[in-house]
């Protein structure tokens, strides 16, 4: 017998639900348990930033907003050439327009944008959602560790120049190579991850 | 005069000024309206009779389910609010001679049939649901199987003028 | 005579019970609604679970604006939530919780409180014709063809109690009640039920107040305070069908040590109905209109009718 098999159906899900804990995820007196990697905000590493414009340049939303002036440093060497640097003065991410697209962290050759998972920044007036720098500096604190390595993966390539780096520092024990032979291979990329890959 | 009687030339008046605010009201809704009213006051007037079970007859059938069958009908074919001003018929004289003349009679008749009776209305057992069944399917049997034989033919009217409208 | 300090104390605790009860099946909807739905309804008015949500939503309503449409019937319009609402309050007195516990005793209180609940309906007309609003209008519409249909259902199975009790009281009917009745009676009592939900427009019967159509029928352009009581009728509704229903067909206050827990017992039995109107309007979607009519006049009328005859007979031949 058909007729009333639905009817009974929908009294059984009902009843069976009532029976059940709700999902409901009781936000403001439990936080959430967000999966790592998630688009939370966007931190600005300032030390890595080199002022290329990538980020900027490829924002599908133009929400990033780079200002920065050009400093000469005097030669390394006497005689030598003037180095000229690029001095960060302004970076805002306007996330009112943000669309949490990642590109800009991914195109960003230098490691200076990273993700957080810290969501709560809602506020009252939306010219407060533009991050500046220094605003975009304190998310770094918030920026978890990056997950383990799956088993039998290959170290990453920053881990293995400066294992080899500190392999050749080791090997000669001569102190007078060892200073001369530091600044001729520059391990920019690995020094500024140093920080991060310290973190357990 | 005691309570009751008080009470019950109230409801009268309540009923009698209702009843021609249905007749004079430019709105028909409020027509419907005051007609709940007079309805109302006619099922207290029962009750202050003792006539307990006619009185929530009265209401049930009238108020509960014939004037809403009215508003029904006036929802669909005058759904406008507000008033209508073309409402008080040309003959309206004619009408209300005609109900005076009515009105006239039925209380002469009544009058002259039932005027010297007095019924005990303390005694309890008149208006109660035993007493007027037995009355009805008793001595008023005649009557009943009549009216019943009326509506029973408005149905069947109801029903033949609904389905020539469907053929056409 | 009649004792005066018994009924103002009878007409007191109706009063409290009209107050409270409804406002109880309004916190109970949300909750078991909620968790039916798997979400866990309010959480924070007054503390606890969200028990005092009902209140706070009171506070609110009378702090909004009484706004009455400019082309609305005034006086038709600010009287509609009290009629819709007051007929459940005098129905209440007729009620009997405990054998001696009826605020009034009728000779013919089944024909009163059917005839007193008939009223509520010309509210929701009243509110859908004056409130010069076209979704209004229909809902009103609605709401009469819907009263129209089930009323006859809905009387005719009131009707077949009281030929097996052979009383039209409903302290009578009750003491005749018999467990026996629960199958005897069972189609009436389905009937009853159905068409009281019908009757108080609640799901799976809310096509007069079907939002996806017509916003919310006939109550669309009621604010504030005048909108919380058409809610509150509605509640109040809810326990109205509930406790006639316990009355008439679950034997009220009868049930084991009914001498001294007869009320427990009737206020139980109410509180198994109103759970089981809000969980039918949780499991089951609204009926279209056609399926609405249809129900009525090809399932419980003859369904009533039928039951009508098995009543003849049974009290005929036993």
């Amino acid at each position: 017998m058909s007729f009333g098999k639905g009817l009974l159906t929908g009294l059984k899900v009902t009843l069976r639900n009532l029976t059940r804990r709700s999902v409901t995820a009781h936000y403001p007196d439990a936080l959430p348990e967000l999966p790592p990697r998630s688009r939370g905000v966007i931190a600005l590493m300032e030390e890595n930033c080199t002022v290329c414009m990538l980020c900027a340049r490829e924002c599908p939303a133009w929400c990033i907003y780079i200002d920065s002036h050009k400093e000469t440093a005097p030669p390394a060497t006497p005689g030598g050439r003037e180095r000229s640097r690029n001095m960060l003065d302004q970076f805002d991410i306007d996330f009112s327009l943000c669309m949490y697209c990642s590109i800009c962290v991914e195109v960003c050759p230098f490691d200076a944008l990273y993700w957080s998972p810290e969501f709560e920044y809602a506020e009252t007036d939306i010219r407060n959602l533009t991050h500046d720098k220094s605003r975009l500096q304190e998310w770094m604190w918030t920026v978890p560790p990056p997950p383990a390595l799956d088993p039998g993966a290959l170290p990453p390539k920053e881990i293995a120049t400066a294992e080899k780096a500190a392999a050749r520092l080791a090997a000669p024990s001569d102190a007078t190579a060892a200073e001369t032979a530091a600044p001729k291979d520059p391990p920019t990329k690995p020094a500024h991850r140093a920080p991060r890959e310290d973190q357990p | 005069m005691t309570l009751v009687e008080v009470l019950f030339v109230l409801l009268g008046a309540m009923a009698l000024g209702s009843a021609v605010l249905v007749a004079v009201s430019n709105n028909l809704v409020h027509c419907a309206l005051w007609l709940v009213v007079t309805l109302g006051a006619l099922a207290g007037c029962y009750l202050l009779l003792a006539a307990e079970f006619l009185a929530w007859v009265q209401v049930l059938i009238y108020l509960g389910a014939v004037v809403v069958l009215l508003l029904f009908a006036l929802m669909l074919t005058r759904a406008p609010t507000g008033t209508v001003a073309d409402l008080t018929s040309s003959n309206r004289i004619l009408a209300a001679l005609t109900a005076a003349a009515a009105a006239g009679v039925l209380i002469v008749s009544f009058a002259a049939g039932f005027g010297g009776t007095r019924i005990q209305i303390d005694s309890g057992d008149i208006g109660n649901a035993e007493a007027l069944g037995s009355t009805l399917f008793g001595s008023w049997v005649l009557g009943f199987e009549v009216l019943s034989v009326l509506l029973l033919a408005a149905l069947i009217g109801a029903i033949v003028l609904s389905r020539r409208q469907e053929r056409d | 005579m009649i004792d005066w300090w018994d009924l103002a104390l009878r007409l007191g605790i109706v009063l409290v019970a009209f107050l409270v009860l409804p406002l109880l099946v309004g916190q109970l909807e949300h909750k078991a609604m909620a968790h039916m739905q798997a979400r866990v309804g309010p959480m924070y008015a007054g503390g606890f679970h969200g028990w005092a949500q009902l209140v706070a939503d009171g506070v609110k309503f009378v702090q909004k604006e009484d706004v009455v449409p400019a082309a609305a019937d005034r006086s038709v319009f600010k009287l509609a939530p009290a009629v819709a609402l007051l007929p459940y309050l005098v129905v209440l007195v007729a009620i009997p919780i405990a054998p001696d516990g009826a605020a009034s005793s009728l000779d013919v209180s089944l024909f009163f409180v059917l005839a007193v609940m008939s009223v509520g309906v010309l509210g929701s007309l009243m509110a859908g014709w004056s409130s010069a609003n076209k979704y209004s209008l229909l809902g009103g519409l609605r709401v009469a063809a819907q009263l129209v249909s089930y009323e006859l259902p809905f009387v005719l199975a009131a009707v077949s109690v009281a030929m097996a009790a052979g009383s039209l009281s409903l302290t009578g009917i009750v003491a005749a009640w018999n467990p026996w009745w629960l199958l005897w009676q069972l189609p009436a009592m389905v009937v009853f039920f159905v068409a009281g939900l019908a009757e108080l427009q609640r799901p799976p019967f809310d096509m007069p107040v079907a939002d996806a159509e017509i916003i919310f029928g006939p109550y669309t352009e009621y604010t504030g305070i005048r909108f919380a009581l058409f809610l509150l009728a509605e509640y109040a509704g809810i326990v109205v069908l509930a406790s006639l229903t316990t009355v008439l067909f679950l034997g009220g206050w009868q049930g084991p040590w009914s001498d001294q827990l007869g009320w427990l017992w009737t206020l139980l039995k109410t509180a198994v109905v109103s759970f089981l109107v809000i969980w039918l309007r949780v499991a089951y979607p609204r009926m279209r209109e056609d399926q609405l009519q249809t129900l009525a006049w090809k399932g419980l009328v003859p369904l009533v009718l039928f039951q009508l005859v098995i009543t003849t007979v049974g009290v005929v031949a036993l």
